[in-house]
């Protein structure tokens, strides 16, 4: 069931009214049930990949916290081998199963090993971590583990953050299901809001901007370096605001019915490093790398070379986290790449400002710091969209060449993607750089807000792309 | 049990109100001063649309996508045929466009001949030959006739156009260009006819249309409506595959499929497909899947000879 679709319309005004008309102590029940119709409506079958990994963890977590010394390890380790096996089963066993071939290839020899014809199951990647993280809490201590079997399972299942997170963790989630939601027609209007701006970051922006991508994307050898310069830089637009716009429904969705999801998105356009970037782009999975994955490492703590090697590790699994492809594992490998450059020159460049005198610029080098940011993110992002490497490749050697005109499928969709792009950079700059003045969207005077959130439906049903499809984030 | 805030209900039902009265009020106000503009375009696909669903009336009226707006010369029927001719055709529109337009093309009036220009591939699944269907959305209302044609769009089409603005969605440029001086010209020459005038250079490419192997079967019972009213209407069909400039591999499974429901009927199959009088002749190509204008004469001509002697062998 997609977000952006009638049938989810009709199930969330449905479980919302039933959600605040039953008593408490049976709303578990209902978020449960509907979560698992929720799921279900993707590929029905697959909710036993689900619900095999949240028996697994439920019994995982209790054993770790009754258990002493080593056994709690082991624990541990059976709970993340049972996570990962089914992640490298589901989504990287024939990607591995290729590469062995082409191994095998070159010795001459064939792969007797079968491939797997299934379907990744959606959101595994998110749901699996948001699991991974509660078991890893309770070893840690810093969760109880949780004797409910069924608020176990709404943890790992709860629908608004199911399949494309927010990836929760166990300390500011599991506690709210026990909370008892008061109907709160503030709170409720703030979720509503959060989801139509959402909507119309999915609908009328990231979309819209797909049309012109996937036509350019889809034809890399028929397009010239222009065509393939400007397509890139609407992707980079149209992947935030298809993932940050089924981030605040999410978001939105869960505060209507009282509960309170991580931010995962801090407007990253506005970064004004790669390191900053990461800070404010899908902050629940790269806080949960940096919890789960870095820190232990070793993060800074050790040499340099150590530190530069840890965050090339992170990067690299990051990016095949995403997907099983030699593009995200690049994709990844190039925003590690980027920090640890980053931090390799860091004197250099402080000197470099110095030197030219743009610091005395700040709004300058304000200015184009984000710029350099975005054009590095954007450039690494041409892994990300290309479908192989050799695609990738192609994208990049035909951009330098800046030949060619811009393939233009249609004056309105460029006219559209434009007037898109630019009413994205002025809310997200406003709220970046005047937070607090100007404000329509929670302006004091009722009227005004209404006007607001009235105008945004409008352009939603004016310039919304309703044939779009998926969320780009579904896939992993 | 308290549920609810002190009045927390109520204040959240007032400013529901409050915003969904906001919301159809913009929307009617927003969505009829759209329609006016609609309606009221001179020129550009759907002012040809609107043109071909209210207005244009013709004894030969032709049907088809771009492989019909850029092939079929309307003043070479006339002249060869003796009969005034319209081409109803509009690019990149599937089946479903071509059926709705004859159901309000009989409603108005009952034409001597039609013909469809058919195209390999036609019944091939394809999500966005659905999508395409909101050109029909204008005229959802106004053509209570081609209501369960464009209800195919989706399953919700129904709530959809509860808004007024709706149908008018990602138009909006396209009207400006329609309604001002800009826009004059486009596409409203010659009866709906439009020629290519660049020529082909090839490379060659060869395509293997023996791929699909799975028909749309709405599709297939679309075109198996238009051949059904046709007939009923009493209006004289006739069915057109133009030429195509690849190296095919294979049979399409369309024009297969197409050509046995025309037999069928007893409808005449005119397929030029691989016709080598034309495939052999990249100059009187503008891409591989269309004639320029140098072609489009030869390939007008050719049609009109054949119809003329189907009709002449018929009496």
């Amino acid at each position: 069931m997609l977000f952006n679709s009638f049938h989810f319309v009709y199930f969330f005004i449905i479980v919302t009214t039933f959600y605040f008309i039953m008593p408490h102590r049976q709303r578990w029940l209902l978020l449960l049930l509907s979560s698992c119709y929720f799921y279900m409506a993707f590929v029905p079958i697959y909710i036993l990949i689900l619900g095999f990994t949240i028996v697994v963890d439920y019994f995982a977590g209790i054993y770790i916290e009754n258990a002493q010394g080593k056994r709690r390890k082991l624990f541990l380790i059976y709970s993340l081998v049972a996570n990962i096996g089914i992640l490298c089963v589901f989504k990287y066993y024939n990607f591995i199963n290729t590469n062995f071939s082409y191994l095998l290839h070159g010795f001459g020899l064939s792969n007797p090993i079968p491939y797997l014809s299934i379907l990744l199951p959606i959101g595994l990647s998110f749901h699996t971590f948001q699991a991974m993280s509660y078991t890893i809490e309770v070893y840690r201590g810093n969760q109880k583990a949780e004797r409910h079997f069924g608020i176990y399972a709404l943890y790992v299942m709860f629908f608004p953050q199911l399949v494309t997170g927010p990836i929760e963790r166990p300390q500011n989630l599991l506690h709210q299901f026990r909370e008892k939601h008061h109907f709160d027609d503030d709170r409720i209007f703030e979720g509503l809001k959060l989801m139509i701006w959402g909507l119309f970051k999915k609908l009328v922006i990231a979309d819209r901007l797909g049309i012109y991508v996937n036509g350019a994307y889809n034809y890399v050898d028929q397009q010239d370096g222009m065509t393939l310069l400007l397509a890139t830089i609407f992707f980079s637009f149209q992947v935030y605001c298809d993932f940050s716009g089924y981030s605040d429904i999410a978001i939105g969705a869960a505060k209507v019915l009282g509960f309170d999801l991580m931010a995962n998105f801090r407007r990253p356009i506005f970064a004004k490093s790669t390191g900053e970037f990461w800070k404010r782009w899908h902050i629940s999975l790269s806080t949960w790398f940096k919890d789960y994955l870095y820190f232990p490492m070793g993060g800074n703590k050790g040499s340099v070379p150590r530190w530069y090697f840890n965050l090339m590790v992170v990067f690299l699994i990051s990016g095949l986290w995403h997907g099983a492809n030699w593009t995200y594992i690049i994709w990844g490998g190039i925003n590690g790449f980027y920090l640890v450059f980053a931090l390799m020159t860091k004197k250099y460049r402080e000197k470099f400002n110095s030197f030219t005198g743009i610091n005395k610029f700040p709004r300058l080098h304000l200015f184009f710091q984000i710029l350099v940011t975005f054009l590095l993110i954007t450039f690494s992002r041409i892994f990300f969209r290309s479908q192989t490497v050799e695609d990738a490749f192609t994208v990049i050697k035909k951009i330098l060449t800046f030949k060619g005109s811009v393939f233009n499928n249609g004056t309105a969709i460029l006219v559209y993607s434009f007037f898109a792009i630019s009413f994205l950079l002025i809310a997200e700059f406003k709220k970046e750089f005047y937070t607090g003045s100007f404000t329509l969207s929670h302006h004091k005077n009722f009227w005004v807000r209404n006007s607001y959130y009235s105008l945004l439906v409008i352009l939603i049903i004016l310039f919304g792309v309703f044939d779009g499809g998926q969320f780009i984030y579904f896939q992993f | 049990m308290k549920m609810f805030k002190n009045n927390s209900l109520k204040i959240f039902l007032l400013k529901m109100c409050a915003f969904f009265a906001v919301v159809f009020l913009l929307d009617f106000m927003i969505g009829n001063l759209l329609k006016n503009f609609y309606f009221r375009q001179q020129s550009g696909y759907d002012f040809l649309t609107t043109h071909s669903i209210e207005k244009a009336k013709a004894d030969i009226v032709i049907f088809g996508s771009s492989r019909a707006v850029n092939l079929f010369n309307p003043n070479i029927f006339e002249k060869e045929i003796g009969m005034t001719c319209y081409n109803a055709g509009r690019v990149g529109e599937p089946i479903f466009y071509h059926y709705a337009v004859l159901k309000s093309v009989l409603k108005r009036f009952k034409p001597k001949m039609i013909v469809l220009s058919f195209d390999a591939g036609n019944f091939s699944i394809k999500q966005d030959a659905y999508d395409k269907l909101a050109v029909l959305l204008p005229y959802y209302n106004k053509h209570p006739e081609l209501r369960s044609i464009a209800e195919l769009k989706g399953p919700h089409e129904r709530v959809k156009l509860i808004s007024n603005m709706y149908p008018y969605n990602s138009l909006l440029l396209s009207m400006i260009k329609g309604n001002s001086s800009y826009g004059k010209g486009r596409g409203n020459d010659s009866n709906g006819f439009r020629p290519l005038k660049r020529n082909f250079s090839g490379p060659l490419k060869t395509f293997d249309y023996s791929i699909e192997k799975e028909l749309d079967s709405v599709k297939v019972n679309t075109y198996r409506l238009f051949i059904q009213d046709c007939i009923n209407a009493n209006v004289q069909l006739f069915i057109v595959c133009p030429p195509y400039m690849n190296n095919p591999i294979g049979a399409d499974l369309s024009v297969i499929e197409g050509r046995k429901l025309a037999k069928e009927y007893h409808i005449n199959f005119l397929d030029y497909s691989r016709d080598t009088f034309f495939t052999k002749r990249m100059e009187l190509f503008a891409d591989f899947r269309h004639l320029n204008e140098k072609g489009v004469e030869l390939f007008s001509n050719k049609v009109t000879d054949s119809i003329k002697a189907i009709n002449y062998s018929a009496h």
